[in-house]
């Protein structure tokens, strides 16, 4: 046997009532590398993780360590064989402090059984320097960002000596400069001999970290190849099962007339003095660096947050928007980045969820049309693809791509004329990525407008006619498609703030 | 920095109680015997009167009487302190009343047992002190003012022996247990009755907690599961009057007998109206006046200790208007 | 299946106590049932489309107390039925609406603020009775103790606000709206859901039915009792919890909650028919509470795990 094999799976079947979750599934991650695995949300690579960290147990097949057959029943075992999870929905809880989180449920001991805090803020400075991270050990979970608590997870997963580290969708929710450090991380873990298993939607990641890479679908693998031997088209490809022509489906849509005008909108803190329009059939993009305001302003605009002052001319009227009843009123809706959060209501159900903001259409002469909610519901959820067992499904034990569908449902039920898309296609699987950048080119070609911010500059070249790059609270500048290139987006997200006092 | 300073703020606040706590026991002396007027300057007696609860219904008439009694001596004043039903708010009060040196203390005890060393330490700071409904027995130098609740009960059991058929049906409806009224009341209705009627049958045995809606449900099941019930027990007024309200148009239960304890405004009138038996009475009235006429012989010097029982006659339909002219000039009844 | 749970526990609780007194199966037995459940369980529909929105109302026993007395006592001192009927509803629902104020505009927590609602009200009903029970109420009672059409007037009432709830659950943008608030208020603002003013009609409905509760017990108990109803509250909160409403918000039904209460009412009543030790009774009560909810969280959750698993 190859002695270099960390970790093995063999022959591993799962079914759930209903569906075959995984049908025979072999591969091995080599000791000291990244193995990457691809595949559409619902392919099996969750469940396996899950398999291999403890939490559902396989119905054959085994899972070997060192070439050795172990049995994982719950991951605290699995942590004990040196098997470490990140999760995609990273858990933790605010109020706990770095040091605390780190050692949550791990506590080392002290003489009569009480927490050892010393020995805790000892251990915590040590890693922290150890891995270059510049943070107090007592400062707050909630205080620090998405990405910041990635780390932490990361520094977690050490901490316990893994030597296999499950990554699932590690930069759905970090900058493109914290993917630096992240990658950064990874290569060093792989030198002192750590194995990384590297779930990603991510195809320019997968093929800059990957040394292996494996492809799922449909509870099968369907190939696992050395980085070397593939290429981006073959894989995903391989994970579609048919070739996709072109990632970015952009046709060219007649611009109409202006259908929003902002003047001079401020909140103090937050953005100030932002000027921008939109037209009808128009995908305008809107760039930035995370905290560079770009989120808070479409806040603001669609009422979710306040304004302090400034204009803002739906149609060509003049509107106020004091929330978010004003804005869907007005025909504009918002699909937020934190879908969980600010999108669906999990514990109900996709009709409930879809039909949520324009009950009026259902509900109406003191009662509830339960046949036209049910077709409407059914016609928008077939029209966004959402893959559902039926409507009365809980919206919570969809995908996240499915989700983001049910959400995108819902506002369409309201008939916008401008929709705002903050981050659309954050963990979303290639497949539900194309199906929603074909949703916004049919939209655009029924003359509403569309804002799209995102943090991957090649999806806002892809798809946008113009783009505002923002910096520091203030649009730096505006680029037409022909100056589109990531180098210019940069420029202006990077080093704006000087320009902008030049110009002042 | 914040946490530091609050951190300092707890811990003075906490010297300062402790320090606060142990301070009255030095200046304890016994500086209140007769020594009262002296004390206020304006010839006035100071009395706590800590009840048990303003939310419970007796607590409240008995507040309310000693309150009104109060008002025929130009020498008293009371304060009325609630007692919120809490064993730990009441002995709060009583400490408090003796930090705030009253001449006299009054405690309804919520539970006897708890406000017993409350009640020590009001004797040893040299205050007179007085318990009552139900009074704490053996309180060295304390007096106390009751009504005796096995006599209450045991006046109408002994009448209940007569009438309650042979090998008849009953139904008894207890207070809360634990509570002294409570227990004693039911212990002499085992005594005085069912010791001396082993035919009678107690087809059913809940506890009300003296309440009628309780009452009311633990009847209404009753009536479904037995086809005859000739009496109902109860340990006060307002439970015989829920069970009551249960059979009250039931042909099937017109001749049933309810005794009950209190002697209520709507006890008398269901006495009136021929519904209920009998009751004694637990006359807060009675109990305000010995109260005060005892708190003054103390402040007086004219006694050093007392402790007298009030009477608690049996109201039956024979004598029933006399009490209702009683609640009537109390307002009770219209 | 597991969606019917409560309602199999229910059915088993009424079997077992067919099974264990034969006069439980009587219809006068199962009337007096819904007669001593129609107080908790009109305030547990208040209480369920609180806690389904995310909220909850521990001041429901004190209020239903201040509003009953003072119903009792209007009429006392008017003879009309329906002005004391109206001063009940009235003076409820201005106790919710302060409890709404203090949630919605000063961000109260719900759980503080009708703490101090609960101390309020209750103070309030004695302070104005003086702690003593108005007597002679006359056909005051007819709300709780007459009957229309043969059916006690409880019922009528119980079954008047079952269907109100379920209506306005099922067939009102403010049922959907509340399912919206507690399952994810942030979701449900960004989704176009006026949340303060879903909260405070939460609460306004909650009052009416507190009103009523409160005009029932009275009437039923023949008196105006401020010290009534204490801890009605965690009756009503009980029957809501035990019928599957959720704490977390965003799950519940009127029927769930008619179930809930029903479980209590029926063990309660079989206890005392077969005379269970009324010390024993306690703690049976608790432990079928606590099964009954096991039994039921552990087939959701089961079902929800196999849904998880088939999406995925």
């Amino acid at each position: 046997m190859d002695k270099d094999i960390k970790l093995r799976v063999k022959n591993i079947s799962k079914s759930f009532p209903g569906v075959k979750a995984l049908d025979n599934v072999s591969f091995a991650v080599k000791r000291g590398t990244v193995h990457a695995i691809c595949g559409e949300n619902g392919a099996g690579k969750s469940t396996l993780m899950k398999i291999i960290n403890g939490i559902y147990k396989q119905d054959s097949g085994d899972i070997l360590i060192d070439e050795k057959v172990v049995q994982i029943n719950n991951p605290i075992q699995a942590r004990s064989l040196g098997i470490s999870m990140i999760f995609q929905e990273l858990n933790y809880i605010p109020e706990l402090t770095i040091e605390e989180s780190l050692f949550v449920g791990n506590w080392p001991k002290g003489k009569y059984g009480n927490i050892d805090w010393k020995m805790i803020r000892k251990k915590t400075l040590e890693l922290l320097e150890k891995e270059g991270l510049d943070y107090l050990p007592t400062i707050k979970l909630k205080d620090l960002s998405i990405s910041d608590i990635q780390m932490l997870e990361i520094l977690k997963a050490i901490s316990y000596n893994s030597d296999v580290i499950i990554m699932d969708e590690p930069t759905s929710a970090i900058t493109q400069k914290e993917v630096e450090v992240l990658f950064n991380k990874i290569n060093g873990l792989k030198e002192r001999g750590v194995s990384i298993i590297y779930i990603s939607h991510k195809m320019d990641e997968i093929f800059r970290i990957a040394d292996e890479i494996t492809v799922f679908r449909d509870g099968i693998v369907v190939d696992s190849r050395n980085k070397d031997d593939y290429d981006m088209e073959t894989v995903i490809a391989q994970m579609v099962g048919r070739k996709l022509d072109n990632s970015y489906p952009k046709e060219n849509v007649e611009i109409g007339d202006k259908i929003l005008e902002v003047n001079n909108l401020t909140s103090t803190g937050q953005f100030e003095d932002i000027n921008f329009y939109l037209k009808e059939g128009e995908i305008v993009g809107f760039a930035g660096l995370m905290g560079s305001g770009r989120s808070e302003v479409m806040r603001a605009l669609f009422g979710l947050d306040p304004y302090e002052s400034g204009e803002i001319i739906i149609n060509k009227k003049k509107t106020i928007i004091e929330n978010t009843q004003d804005s869907i009123k007005n025909g504009m809706v918002m699909l937020s980045e934190d879908r969980r959060r600010f999108g669906i209501i999990p514990v109900r159900t996709v009709k409930e969820n879809v039909s949520l903001s324009n009950l009026k259409r259902f509900i109406y002469g003191g009662r509830l049309h339960k046949d036209e909610e049910i077709q409407t519901v059914t016609e928008y959820c077939n029209k966004m693809n959402v893959k559902t067992p039926d409507i009365e499904t809980i919206v919570e034990v969809l995908s996240g791509g499915n989700q983001q569908k049910v959400i995108l449902a819902k506002w369409m039920v309201t008939n916008p004329d401008i929709l705002i898309l903050d981050e659309p296609t954050r963990g979303i699987d290639v497949g539900a990525k194309y199906e929603i950048y074909k949703l916004m080119v049919e939209l655009a070609k029924e003359k509403k407008g569309l804002i799209m911010i995102s943090s991957e500059l090649p999806e806002l070249i892809g798809m946008c006619d113009r783009i505002y790059v923002m910096a520091k609270g203030r649009i730096a500048g505006e680029l037409d498609r022909e100056n589109f290139s990531q180098k210019n987006i940069m420029l202006y997200a990077t080093a704006s703030s000087n320009e902008k006092e030049v110009e002042v | 920095m914040k946490k530091i300073l609050s951190m300092i703020l707890m811990v003075i606040i906490m010297i300062t109680m402790v320090a606060g706590c142990s301070s009255p026991s030095t200046e304890s002396g016994g500086e209140v015997e007769g020594g009262g007027e002296d004390s206020n300057g304006n010839g006035v007696y100071r009395i706590a009167y800590i009840a048990r609860a303003q939310a419970d219904s007796f607590a409240a008439w008995l507040a309310n009487a000693v309150m009104e009694e109060s008002e025929k001596y130009d020498d008293i004043k009371v304060d009325v302190l609630d007692g919120q039903a809490s064993d730990d708010t009441q002995n709060g009060l009583i400490e408090n009343a003796i930090a705030n040196k009253y001449d006299v203390i009054i405690i309804q005890p919520n539970n006897g047992e708890a406000q017993r060393p409350y009640a020590e330490k009001a004797v040893e700071a040299g205050i007179i002190t007085i318990t009552t409904n139900a009074r704490i027995d053996g309180i060295e130098g304390a007096s106390s003012v009751d009504a005796d609740p096995y006599m209450q009960a045991k006046v109408n059991a002994d009448l209940a022996v007569e009438q309650i058929p042979e090998n008849a049906n009953v139904v008894v409806l207890n207070g809360p247990p634990g509570n002294f009224h409570a227990d004693e009341r039911r212990k002499s209705w085992e005594n005085e009755f069912f010791a001396k009627r082993p035919d009678v049958k107690i087809v059913g045995e809940e506890i009300a907690n003296w309440n009628k809606d309780e009452a009311m449900n633990y009847m209404e099941t009753w009536v479904q599961a037995n086809d005859k019930i000739d009496a109902i027990i109860s340990m006060n007024d307002n439970m015989a009057a829920g069970a009551l309200e249960v059979v009250k148009d039931d042909p099937k239960f017109k001749d049933i007998l309810a005794y009950g304890v209190d002697g209520t405004a709507e006890a008398v009138l269901l006495i009136k109206e021929g519904k209920m038996t009998s009751t004694s009475l637990q006359s807060a009235y009675d109990l305000a006046e010995a109260l005060l006429s005892t708190s003054h012989k103390l402040l007086t010097g004219e006694e050093e200790q007392i402790d007298i029982d009030i009477d608690c006659p049996l109201i039956t339909l024979d004598n029933v208007d006399e009490y209702i002219e009683m609640h009537k000039k109390a307002g009770a009844i219209k | 299946m597991s969606k019917y749970s409560i309602y199999f526990v229910l059915l088993a609780l009424f079997i077992i106590s067919w099974l264990a007194n034969e006069n439980f199966i009587q219809p006068n037995n199962l009337k007096n049932v819904a007669n001593q459940i129609s107080v908790g369980t009109i305030l547990a529909f208040g209480q369920t489309i609180l806690v389904i929105s995310g909220m909850i109302d521990l001041s429901s026993g004190s209020v239903l107390a201040l509003a009953g007395v003072l119903s009792v006592s209007t009429y006392v001192n008017t003879g009309s039925l329906l002005l004391s009927f109206v001063v009940a509803i009235i003076v409820s629902v201005t106790c919710n609406i302060l409890n709404g104020l203090m949630i919605t505009k000063f961000r109260t927590p719900p759980f503080i603020a009708t703490l101090a609602m609960m101390t309020m009200a209750r103070g309030a009903a004695l302070l104005y009775t003086r702690g003593q029970n108005i007597y002679q109420i006359g056909d005051y009672i007819i709300f709780g103790q007459g009957s229309t059409f043969g059916i006690p007037n409880p019922i009528i009432f119980l079954i008047i606000t079952l269907l109100v709830t379920a209506y306005l659950l099922k067939h009102t943008i403010f049922g959907r709206s509340i399912y919206a608030v507690g399952g994810n208020e942030e979701a449900a603002n960004a989704s176009g859901i006026d949340v303060n003013k879903t909260k405070m009609k939460a609460y306004i409905i909650n009052g009416i039915f507190v009103g009523i509760a409160g005009i029932i017990f009275m009437s039923r108990v023949n008196g105006g009792m401020p010290n009534g109803a204490i801890s009605y509250e965690f009756k009503a909160l009980t029957a809501t919890v035990i019928g599957g409403t959720s704490f977390t918000g965003g799950v519940g039904t009127a029927m769930g909650t008619l179930a809930g209460a029903f479980i209590v009412g029926f063990l309660d009543n079989i206890m005392v028919m077969v005379g269970v030790d009324s010390y024993l009774q306690q703690v049976v009560r608790g432990a079928i509470i606590a099964l009954a909810v096991i039994y039921d969280i552990w087939a959701k959750t089961g079902k929800a795990d196999k849904k998880l698993r088939s999406a995925e």
